[in-house]
């Protein structure tokens, strides 16, 4: 195994515990050196403080360029938990929080009078990065047990907001109450997202 | 020989002593200049919040175990103060609570997942969050007050001049006393409950999907009030001077419209619920 070689199996094997991995470390420095502070970034990444962070806006705005480039996908790949070792996927929950806002936003503002009736149909509830409440209540399993079916519960009663606030929306498309109805929930929707990444939790 | 009995207060007494030890208070003080900034960030348990005599704050910790750590740092006028987790905390060997003193006029953001959060006596900015926190806020004037839950109830009393936003998912929601510019309450399923006079000429907004909404205010309130629900029912008990022109159908049962009082110092009460009930209720003499 040569350099390159060990920096793309990384990605599989991220800790360099692999037969061939090892192997190539005890002979190279500057590979040991580079997986040493990955090591660093990872353990010092998990400290930082809620306040050290950017706004989910910034991470939306991260996300929406990593999808325009290319590099990311709508879909969320097939990883098995938001919790995996890197535990990089972690960081799109506020961006999907931040998306959700954004809907509802956007939705809001298709209640002036002069737009009503050439936008009365958009209401699209797919999330944009694939998040969905699967994927939020992985998260919620990191918090206190006793708050499970709390997390449960409230989303069951959020989506149903969101849905009878999107049928009052089909009904009545010139009602600016039930598009801001409609804001509303999805605002809702992002604050259980939020809690659900509560980064005062370890 | 020991009997049966007096070996088990034995194991109670021991386990007791274990756990006294393993408590512990940490107190910190921290000169502040005016306008202060004071975050507290707590994964277990309380935090509350008064003002202190002068330009220090004080915070005591009680630890309860030595499985969490109290963080602290101050980078000028600004105080953080972390909960920090060790390995295999959980609720109950991570939860410390916190009494903290603070000048009137600082800003504080509280948060914890699982703890009360109270403050009072302030005229700064006042951010409290957490999933299942329950929220008590009290005599704070001209300040924003912003409230973020999911299930915790939320009570806020004799908030003057606020800027009061609440964020509730679930929890019912408490406002006495409450007035300012801007109140608005959004929930997703909470009962909301407002008593006051819908005051200092502001706009009011309570909204939440499946819960009830009671308003209690006095007669002599001024106000232009609007109540709609989608689903459910509405009670008027204080006679409003109907509006000419509406957005909304008025179905009676379902929605009512019109102002009380003087119109040119009246406030705009916007009270919306999809399946709730909404109640507008005459306050009597004696409340």
């Amino acid at each position: 195994m040569n350099c390159v070689e060990l920096q793309q199996s990384l990605a599989a094997v991220e800790d360099g515990s692999s037969k061939e991995q090892r192997a190539h470390l005890r002979t190279c420095p500057a590979c040991s050196s580079l997986l040493e502070d990955l090591k660093r970034i990872v353990a010092e990444a998990g400290e930082l403080q809620a306040a050290d962070e950017p706004s989910p806006r910034v991470w939306n705005s991260i996300a929406i360029a990593l999808r325009q480039e290319g590099l990311i996908r709508p879909q969320r790949p097939p990883v098995p938990s938001f919790s995996a070792r890197w535990g990089w996927a972690r960081w799109l929950v506020p961006a999907a929080a931040a998306s959700l806002l954004v809907l509802g936003v956007y939705l809001h503002q298709q209640s002036l009078p002069n737009q009503l009736a050439e936008h009365a149909a958009v209401a699209p509830v797919a999330n944009p990065l694939g998040l969905d409440d699967d994927d939020l209540m992985q998260e919620v399993a990191n918090n206190p047990p006793a708050m499970k079916p709390e997390f449960e519960e409230n989303l069951r009663r959020v989506n149903e907001s969101i849905r009878d606030a999107q049928s009052l929306v089909d009904e009545s498309p010139n009602d600016p109450e039930a598009r801001r109805a409609l804001m509303d929930a999805y605002q809702q929707k992002s604050m259980l997202f939020e809690m659900a990444m509560d980064r005062s939790l370890p | 020989m020991v009997s049966r009995r007096t070996a088990k207060l034995v194991a109670i007494g021991v386990l007791a002593a274990g756990a006294l030890v393993a408590e512990s208070k940490k107190e910190y003080h921290f000169t502040v200049g005016s306008k202060a900034g004071v975050s507290v960030m707590n994964p277990y348990g309380s935090i509350s919040v008064r003002p202190s005599s002068n330009n220090t704050v004080v915070v005591n910790a009680v630890l309860h175990s030595d499985r969490v750590e109290v963080d602290n740092n101050q980078n000028g006028n600004r105080v953080d103060i972390q909960s920090h987790l060790l390995a295999g905390a959980d609720s109950d060997s991570g939860r410390v609570d916190y009494e903290v003193l603070v000048p009137a006029d600082a800003s504080i953001t509280l948060h914890s997942s699982t703890g009360s959060l109270h403050a009072e006596k302030l005229h700064g900015d006042v951010t409290l969050e957490g999933p299942g926190a329950t929220v008590d806020v009290r005599d704070v004037t001209d300040a924003h007050v912003h409230v973020k839950t999911m299930n915790g109830a939320v009570n806020l009393n004799n908030i003057q001049n606020g800027h009061v936003e609440v964020d509730s998912l679930s929890g019912e929601v408490t406002l006495t006393g409450v007035n300012g510019p801007l109140v608005q309450v959004v929930s997703t399923s909470g009962r909301i409950n407002y008593i006051g006079d819908f005051g200092n000429s502001g706009e009011y907004r309570l909204t939440s999907h499946s819960g009830d909404i009671e308003a209690t205010i006095p007669e002599w309130t001024s106000a232009d009030v609007s109540a709609r629900s989608v689903r459910g029912e509405v009670h008027d008990d204080i006679p409003l001077q109907p509006k000419t022109h509406n957005w909304f159908p008025i179905d009676k049962g379902r929605a009512f419209a019109g102002t009380m009082g003087r119109v040119a110092v009246s406030s705009t009460v916007v009270l919306r619920t999809f399946s709730g009930k909404i109640h507008l209720r005459k306050r009597s003499e004696q409340q």
